[in-house]
């Protein structure tokens, strides 16, 4: 337990755990959002808005996207001052560039909804706030037509955002082991993975999306080559960096050879959250992978894994300077 | 400390060669490098002695004083290591870190307000407080890792040369009038007569971390003994 409190508490990091729950907020909003679009675009047979994977997908997105830039603001040394990054603009500046691309997300990604959610929104709307507000579905009537060219500026924008939570730590120079170009990549397939788990576990367990559907079975079948590449990735990521030689192989020996961000990485990122899940979806039979509990565990095990990812590239990544 | 014919000519000779090549590596980094403000204007950086460099740590007083800066944070550090040798013949060395005053800035770069900024006039990177959120971004980016937080107003914070007290005041910095060995050489890289010129000009210097490209003022000269550590 010492050794834990140790490693999170090494005063030379400047940016600790919250930013990687952000991170993983993010990427999981922007993975929910990829998955939902394909789905209902290539999938979903009739409304997509009865959908239960897309229902946990409204919900979580915006969620996630919301919590993520909350805790963000209140990471800030002035939390009270964080409106000026949106009026100041530095185009060099990776997190500048994000803030405007969270914003566009965030605005496309709320019209989305509505469009999907259109009757739903629209009775909420008349049952709590009365019929003043009818022109809100006339607004709705005139996107209706743009639905399509904004879904994919949508889906292009969450591909956008998951590799920005990538770009934004391999812009480091200080850091050998974030200034990699894998990470970006890296971290959409983590983002994916995160998504899939997240739609499935939310989306079965609290949407009542029957198992046998299309959609839960695409998922499932989605679920399986994203962590296999994901792993890849990880090999991709770690040689070239061995292979790198000087301080680029220092960074990747003190990150996953011995202490503390080793074991966290081979045991809970690889062993748990991808090796694991893999494990039990291989070995188990068709009657248990169906069963609730069987469904949480292995969705929980990635979800863990891919917050221990953001959490150990975050960590490990800022022990070691160029 | 004779000096014969062969060790001026040699002497010389490497002089005329540095030279040479760093102006020639001056003027196409100057094309090709748009960020980079090697002309017009001043262009001020620093010399750190380490042969003259006895650790007294005086300058780091200086700057507190001076800068209004608060235990437990500092803008200029000065590090101590060895020793080399046995007793009695034992020697430390040391090292200045603090902000190196880089031509392409990464802190300038990735600050998202434009907080971190290059004083144009001086080639002086600052920060403005106000505009400064307290992200923490540049504090990552420095591959010198001298930013920190100011306990007191949250804005990230550095040295600044002493831009805005005893530069405004036409003084040195306070580092460089505190040293009393002289270690310290402050001035304009783009006045070719100017001190600090000609003590790059006839010393062998070297900058830490140039191979990032980010174009650090601050330069070295090597301690006598020991390998550099960049």
């Amino acid at each position: 337990m010492n050794t834990f409190i140790e490693a999170f508490s090494n005063e030379a990091i400047v940016w600790d755990w919250i930013i990687a729950v952000y991170l993983f907020l993010a990427g999981m909003s922007a993975g929910m959002v990829m998955i939902a679009i394909y789905l209902k675009r290539k999938v979903i047979e009739g409304r997509a808005a009865d959908n239960g994977i897309i229902k946990a997908t409204a919900i979580l997105a915006p969620f996630g996207i919301i919590a993520g830039l909350t805790i963000l603001v209140f990471h800030l040394t002035k939390p009270l001052s964080f409106w000026k990054i949106m009026i100041y603009i530095n185009p060099t500046s990776i997190m500048s560039m994000g803030v405007i691309l969270f914003n566009v997300y965030m605005t496309i990604l709320f019209v989305w909804i509505a469009l999907l959610f259109k009757d739903e929104l629209i009775s909420l709307i008349n049952k709590y706030l009365g019929d003043k507000f009818g022109f809100i579905s006339v607004l709705i009537d005139k996107i209706k037509p743009l639905e399509n060219i904004l879904e994919i500026v949508l889906a292009i924008l969450a591909v956008t955002l998951a590799a920005y939570t990538g770009f934004l730590l391999s812009a480091l120079k200080t850091f050998p082991l974030l200034n990699n170009p894998v990470l970006p990549v890296l971290f959409i397939f983590s983002s994916l993975s995160s998504g899939a788990a997240a739609s499935l576990m939310f989306g079965v367990l609290v949407f009542k999306q029957p198992m046998h559907c299309p959609t839960v079975k695409w998922v499932h079948g989605f679920e399986r080559p994203v962590v296999l590449f994901e792993l890849f990735l990880l090999i991709c990521f770690f040689s070239g960096l061995i292979l790198g030689g000087g301080q680029k192989e220092v960074a990747a020996m003190a990150a996953i050879s011995a202490g503390f961000w080793a074991s966290w990485f081979w045991i809970g990122v690889v062993g748990l959250g991808m090796l694991l899940p893999l494990i039990l979806n291989f070995v188990s039979s068709e009657s248990t992978r169906h069963k609730s509990s069987f469904l949480l565990t292995v969705t929980g095990l990635s979800l863990v894994g891919v917050l221990m990812l953001r959490t150990f590239i975050l960590y490990a990544g800022q022990m070691t300077v160029v | 400390m004779s000096c014969t014919r062969r060790n001026l000519l040699i002497g010389t000779g490497a002089v005329i060669f540095t030279t040479g090549v760093t102006s020639v590596v001056a003027s196409v980094t100057s094309k090709t490098l748009a960020a980079t403000m090697t002309e017009g204007k001043k262009r001020y950086g620093m010399v750190f002695d380490s042969r003259a460099c006895i650790g007294c740590t005086k300058c780091s007083e200086a700057c507190r004083e001076t800068n209004n800066v608060p235990e437990g944070v500092s803008r200029l550090e000065i590090i101590r290591s060895g020793p080399i040798g046995e007793y009695p013949d034992v020697h430390y060395r040391f090292d200045r870190n603090s902000c190196q005053h880089c031509d392409n800035a990464p802190c300038v770069y990735v600050c998202p307000t434009g907080a971190a900024y290059k004083d144009e006039k001086t080639g002086i990177i600052d920060v403005e407080g106000d505009k400064c959120v307290g992200c923490g971004y540049c504090l990552a980016a420095c591959p010198y890792q001298v930013r920190f937080f100011h306990p007191e107003t949250g804005s990230a914070d550095k040295c600044n040369f002493c831009r805005d007290t005893n530069l405004q005041a036409g003084k040195l910095p306070a580092c460089v009038l505190s040293c009393p060995t002289n270690a310290l050489i402050f001035g304009d890289l783009n006045d070719a007569n100017s001190e600090i010129n000609k003590v790059i000009a006839n010393n062998a210097v070297y900058r830490s971390k140039v191979e990032l490209g980010v174009e650090p003022k601050l330069y070295k000269i090597a301690d006598a003994k020991g390998e550099i550590k960049r």
